[in-house]
């Protein structure tokens, strides 16, 4: 059962439904919460190519955008704290100094499930959108990551969708899904896509075994669709009203990732509902 | 044949360049102190100076002439610094295309009169405070370095200090105003696609709006109509400008010795500066966040640009012709190239004393300590007017290639407009600048 919910703060509608939702299974789950701002401060600072007489200019620039990131890391994190309390969640919070991805993935280690707002960005100072965090935590985290778009409900809702491919991660995936306590209550269905329906069946009953085995029961579904894998997905998890989607993210390696493309990528981009992803 | 300057003296000039392009780039940290640059200039310039006194047959008066120009140099930069740094542009008003468009044909115009760094200082944070409402404004900030922190400083020596080195070198005051008419062109057409632009972007943002995000820098001011402060810093600035050209147009009969007259320009320049200093308020100061460091930065770095030129210039004005580069089209565009990667200035000395070099093999026994008999030769004109309009419309094409570029991003991201990145930038320049280069190489050189 998860206990430690880590919720990584910034300033996007999708983190504001991120918190929302990580505040909902912390009550349900009688987890506590730990609220992360960065303040990319590495970033800011970094060097560039400067013109003569610049450089006291790029010194003030980069004192007032620390000193911008800072105050938005202590109203998001006032906010986080408020927000925790009034629902009566026990919630502690956290500032760090230093670049996104390696301070989730440290602060991750010490949690059992972090969410994420989908655009979120932790660069907000220095970037537009930041894809970059969000694809070194998801390629790089040992920890499960529950990825919320703006879109998402109020609540997670009570179907949830185990997207099945075999791959390790998405053993692990289903593992620690099971044991996270957030099946609790929920339907849970199991699909596989694959040409062949028999061995599609074959693989979503395996899963389906395994979820049995941790005490949560679950439907399996085997896809053969004419649409894409991910177009696929979103249809059945449309059709079973699936408030959530469970998978193992970036199953493939990122050299078949460049030239074959990425599930996890595509429905990371085009998802409306929190996607569970454990690499 | 046997030349005065060996090749080993240019290269302590070629490393300096580039060290200064490269070194806040991959050791920012390092740049940011003025004792490491200076440094650095120290550690260049050994060679050059050993090469000076040890080799070089009269190479200790060719560097007190150099001293002479850098101290003329900065005291220029450090004047129109404080007189720029004391005028603040105060009030509110809407960043709509017109008022933009109006910022930007002010800083056209005003960028020759107080140079293209005090017209973007003085300019940027009125335009930034007015366009606050808007979500985007990328492009305002872009087109102003394209026309005001660039284009704009063609017509006079105080415009870019390329051509201030210019006329420290013997060009006269009003030579430039023959650039007028790509001047005209370049900053006509820039701003007429400005207009274009900001338009098509307003109306998007009223299709749909979108809220400017960030932290507001700018005071809360009721609406007060747009108006300046410190306006006697005008009156100092025209002191400059009757310093300049006195000094430039009658200088030596009033005078007679280069040292004596260039000590009287400088006491002329800082006096007018001092001036600025002691009758501004100094809340003007503050509003305009008026500190030293950007010109001891300046003085710092160009300590070791003017030492290590030195052997350099004289090595492109003896090699003239033999280097390949005779043409005035080729003088626009590779003096631009250049600029637009290294600083705009020493660039300009290097290829005006290339074109000196190019004229002599001609016939002509012009010298590059003497720039203004090849301003009125009738091949060294043009092609100091290529390299004139090259290094300050090409500075324009990154972040690098003239101060203020880099100064109006600082202060722009400071405020929380999404500048482009290094590349990012450099696109934009190669899609808008580089085509209109062609149009006025083709029209003029």
């Amino acid at each position: 059962m998860i206990k430690d919910i880590l919720v990584c703060l910034e300033g996007s509608p999708s983190t504001e439904a991120a918190t929302r939702i990580a505040i909902g299974v912390a009550r349900a789950c009688g987890a506590q919460m730990a609220g992360l701002a960065i303040i990319d401060e590495p970033d800011i600072r970094a060097g560039t190519p400067t013109s003569i007489g610049g450089a006291s200019y790029k010194h003030e620039r980069d004192e007032t955008l620390v000193a911008d990131a800072k105050k938005l890391a202590d109203d998001w994190v006032a906010l986080f704290e408020r927000r925790c309390r009034t629902a009566g969640v026990p919630a502690r919070s956290l500032e760090i100094v230093g670049r996104p991805a390696e301070s989730i993935l440290t602060e991750m280690e010490a949690h059992h499930l972090t969410v994420i707002g989908r655009d979120a960005n932790f660069r907000f100072e220095t970037e537009e959108h930041d894809r970059k965090t969000l694809n070194a935590i998801l390629h790089q985290a040992m920890r499960p990551v529950l990825l919320v778009p703006e879109t998402t409900e109020l609540e997670l809702g009570h179907t949830v969708l185990v997207a099945y491919d075999g791959s390790h991660a998405a053993k692990r995936a289903i593992t620690s899904f099971a044991a996270s306590g957030i099946a609790q209550g929920r339907a849970v269905h199991v699909a596989t896509v694959d040409d062949n329906g028999v061995l599609a069946r074959e693989m979503s009953e395996r899963a389906v075994a395994m979820l049995r085995a941790a005490n949560v029961p679950a439907t399996a579904h085997n896809i053969v669709s004419i649409l894409s894998n991910i177009e696929a997905l979103f249809k059945l998890a449309k059709d079973l009203g699936a408030g959530l989607m469970v998978m193992g993210a970036f199953t493939r390696g990122r050299l078949r990732e460049l030239f074959s493309g990425s599930v996890t990528r595509g429905l990371v981009e085009q998802t409306e509902i929190p996607l569970y992803l454990q690499h | 044949m046997t030349y005065a300057t060996p090749t080993w003296a240019v290269a302590p000039f070629v490393c300096y360049l580039l060290l200064i392009a490269t070194l806040p780039l991959f050791f920012g940290a390092f740049w940011e102190h003025n004792r490491n640059k200076l440094i650095v200039a120290a550690l260049v310039s050994v060679p050059v100076l050993v090469y000076l006194f040890g080799i070089r047959v009269g190479g200790g008066q060719m560097l007190l002439r150099t001293a002479c120009d850098y101290v003329s140099f900065i005291a220029l930069l450090a004047a129109l610094f404080t007189i720029s740094g004391g005028i603040c542009l105060r009030g509110s008003v809407a960043g709509t295309p017109r008022v933009n468009s109006a910022f930007m044909a002010v800083g056209a115009v005003l960028g020759s009169l107080i140079g293209t760094t005090g017209a973007s200082v003085l300019l940027i944070r009125p335009l930034l405070r007015a366009n606050e409402h808007r979500a985007y404004t990328t492009h305002i900030v872009v087109f102003f370095i394209f026309i005001v922190s660039n284009g704009a400083g063609l017509l006079t020596p105080l415009g870019d200090p390329p051509l201030f080195l210019g006329f420290l070198r013997g060009v006269p005051f009003t030579w430039t105003l023959r650039l007028a008419a790509p001047w005209a062109l370049v900053n006509g057409v820039l701003l007429s696609l400005f207009t274009i632009i900001d338009h098509i972007v307003a109306a998007r943002e009223k299709r749909n709006p979108r809220r400017a995000a960030g932290i507001s820098h700018f005071p809360a001011s009721p609406n007060e109509p747009l108006h300046l402060d410190g306006a006697i810093n005008l009156f100092w600035l025209l002191g400059i400008v009757v310093v300049v050209f006195v000094m430039g147009t009658y200088g030596t009969p009033l005078f007679g010795d280069s040292y004596l007259r260039s000590l009287v320009q400088v006491l002329g320049m800082l006096g007018c500066g001092a001036l600025s200093l002691v009758s501004t308020k100094r809340e003007i100061h503050e509003a305009n966040r008026f500190n030293w460091a950007p010109i001891i930065e300046v003085a710092v770095v160009f300590i070791g640009v003017f030492i290590t030129m030195i052997p350099a210039l004289s090595f492109l004005g003896e090699r003239g012709a033999s280097l390949g580069i005779t043409k005035p089209w080729q003088f626009f565009w590779v003096s631009g190239a250049l600029s637009s990667v290294l600083d705009n200035a020493p660039t300009y000395l290097t290829f005006a004393s290339l074109a000196v070099g190019v004229t002599n093999s001609g016939g002509a026994t012009l010298s590059v300590e003497n720039l203004g008999a090849l301003a009125f030769h009738p091949l060294g004109q043009h092609l100091l007017e290529a390299v004139s309009c090259g290094a300050v419309f090409m500075g324009a094409i990154t972040y690098i290639g003239n101060g203020p570029n880099f100064i109006v991003k600082a202060i722009a991201e400071q405020h929380h407009v999404r500048m482009p990145s290094f590349f990012g930038y450099t696109l934009w320049s190669l899609a808008i600048l580089v085509p209109l280069f062609g149009v006025v190489s083709h029209i003029f050189f």
